[in-house]
């Protein structure tokens, strides 16, 4: 392991001040050092979706971000999308649809949504499936969730 | 394995040439997987997330000068790349995810030299220049020059790409990206990049590029030069075809056989260029 680098991380809101080795990706930061674990482990190729968080509000594989790379940039992991017990909307919409099946790819998929969403609230279907390209459901339950994102926006799929 | 953030390209460019198997990060999609995988352990990083002037679009008079660092994302979003300009953002945009749209850079995009990604085709197709640093300056050299294999460039040990040029191209000239994969994100099986321009029903310019079916995009003039002056019709977008089809080089792999690869050729060129004369209203 290389000699480690001191830095400063900020993520959902708060400043961690860190030393890690330049090699850490900012996954195995999250789950490792900062207790993150919403943030899931999949492929490490960026290939799976798993791992996905947002980067000053776009979405990023964590799995192939170097930390050391990431000071001075917000960072959304799932654990903040609730709100004080409260299910966010997108998080409800796929409960409510029965879309979350084994969950694994889950945190991944809400997070994709949720920067589709911010950024344009009335999505089409075809947006919506490209925004949720990158995320892999093992259990293949792609049409309950993109239903279930549809229904925010009023959309039929 | 040592890191390093320099500020600025000529120490990026020293800290490159004075160390052995030293590795420039960029966006890291590609990089890092690779690290990830266990295939590369470079001994320095050199990240360029520091190097202002890798994030700068600039206009002047020749074209727009896209920053090395500039990622895919926001290339699919800028209007000034118009008119034939318009086939590397036409192409950024169908790159891949949008999660990986936000981490690719431009100028990974051309350091790595994938025959089977959108970026190389298209910069070809839009006759790119690239500006790499080097110990003994910078030099401005075609997109074709940089691109000799496949993962393979012609930079020198101790040099980075800084910005690519985007040539403004013929007036009135439109350019487009067309791919055709299993499914969408997937690398292509095939891609076309092309510039093209009209006069009436008559081709007055064309320039061809196809992706995934070589160690570089193949670009060949015949093929160019058997649409001018035409109204591209059947007989001429097939005999095109044709010519690209036969200098093709393609590999068997899980996306499609050399065969199918041939054959998609002159289909997706059609379809292609009448796109393009759909997005030139004539």
């Amino acid at each position: 392991m290389s000699d480690k680098i001191s830095l400063s991380l900020r993520v959902n809101g708060a400043s961690h001040a860190l030393a890690v080795a330049p090699e850490r990706t900012l996954l195995e930061v999250l789950r490792e050092e900062l207790r993150y674990t919403g943030t899931k482990r999949g492929c490490d190729q960026g290939s799976c979706g798993a791992c996905m968080v947002l980067v000053d509000g776009e979405p990023v594989f964590s799995c192939l971000s170097l930390a050391v790379t990431l000071r001075d940039r917000e960072i959304t992991t799932i654990e903040s999308v609730e709100a004080g017990n409260e299910l966010h909307p997108i998080q409800r919409a796929l409960v409510q649809h029965g879309a979350v099946q084994c969950g694994f790819c889950i945190p991944g998929v809400v997070l994709a949504a949720k920067a589709l969403l911010d950024r344009n609230p009335h999505p089409t279907v075809d947006d919506i499936r490209h925004a949720l390209g990158s995320n892999t459901c093992r259990c293949s339950g792609y049409a309950r969730i993109v239903q279930a994102i549809a229904s925010l926006t009023g959309e039929r799929p | 394995m040592r890191y390093a953030e320099p500020e600025t390209v000529e120490e990026g460019v020293s800290l490159l040439s004075s160390t052995e198997h030293s590795r420039c990060i960029a966006g890291g999609a590609t990089l890092v997987a690779m690290m990830n995988a266990g295939h590369i352990a470079p001994a320095m990083l050199v990240s360029l997330h520091r190097m202002r002037e890798l994030f700068a679009i600039t206009e002047s008079a020749d074209g727009l000068w896209l920053g090395a660092m500039t990622p895919h994302r926001v290339v699919a979003a800028e209007t000034r790349l118009r008119g034939s300009m318009g086939v590397v953002r036409s192409a950024a945009g169908q790159l891949a995810h949008p999660s990986i749209r936000n981490m690719g850079t431009i100028g990974g995009s051309v350091c790595l030299a994938d025959p089977s990604t959108e970026m190389p085709v298209a910069l070809v197709a839009a006759s790119a220049r690239v500006e790499i640093a080097g110990s003994g300056g910078r030099r401005i050299v075609p997109i074709e020059d940089v691109l000799v294999d496949r993962f393979k460039t012609s930079l020198g040990r101790g040099e980075l790409v800084t910005r690519i040029l985007i040539p403004r191209g013929i007036e009135g000239a439109v350019g487009h990206h067309l791919r055709f994969s299993r499914v969408s994100g997937d690398y292509p099986t095939v891609s076309i990049s092309l510039t093209l321009s009209m006069q009436g029903d008559r081709c007055v310019h064309a320039s061809v590029v196809v992706g995934s079916c070589g160690p570089v995009p193949l670009h060949v003039a015949a093929a160019d030069q058997r649409l001018l002056h035409t109204p591209l019709g059947e007989e001429d977008v097939a005999a095109a075809g044709q010519l690209l089809a036969s200098a093709a080089a393609p590999i068997d792999d899980v996306r499609g056989s050399a065969e199918y690869r041939r054959m998609l050729i002159p289909r997706l060129l059609g379809r292609a260029l009448s796109q393009a004369r759909e997005l030139a209203h004539v």
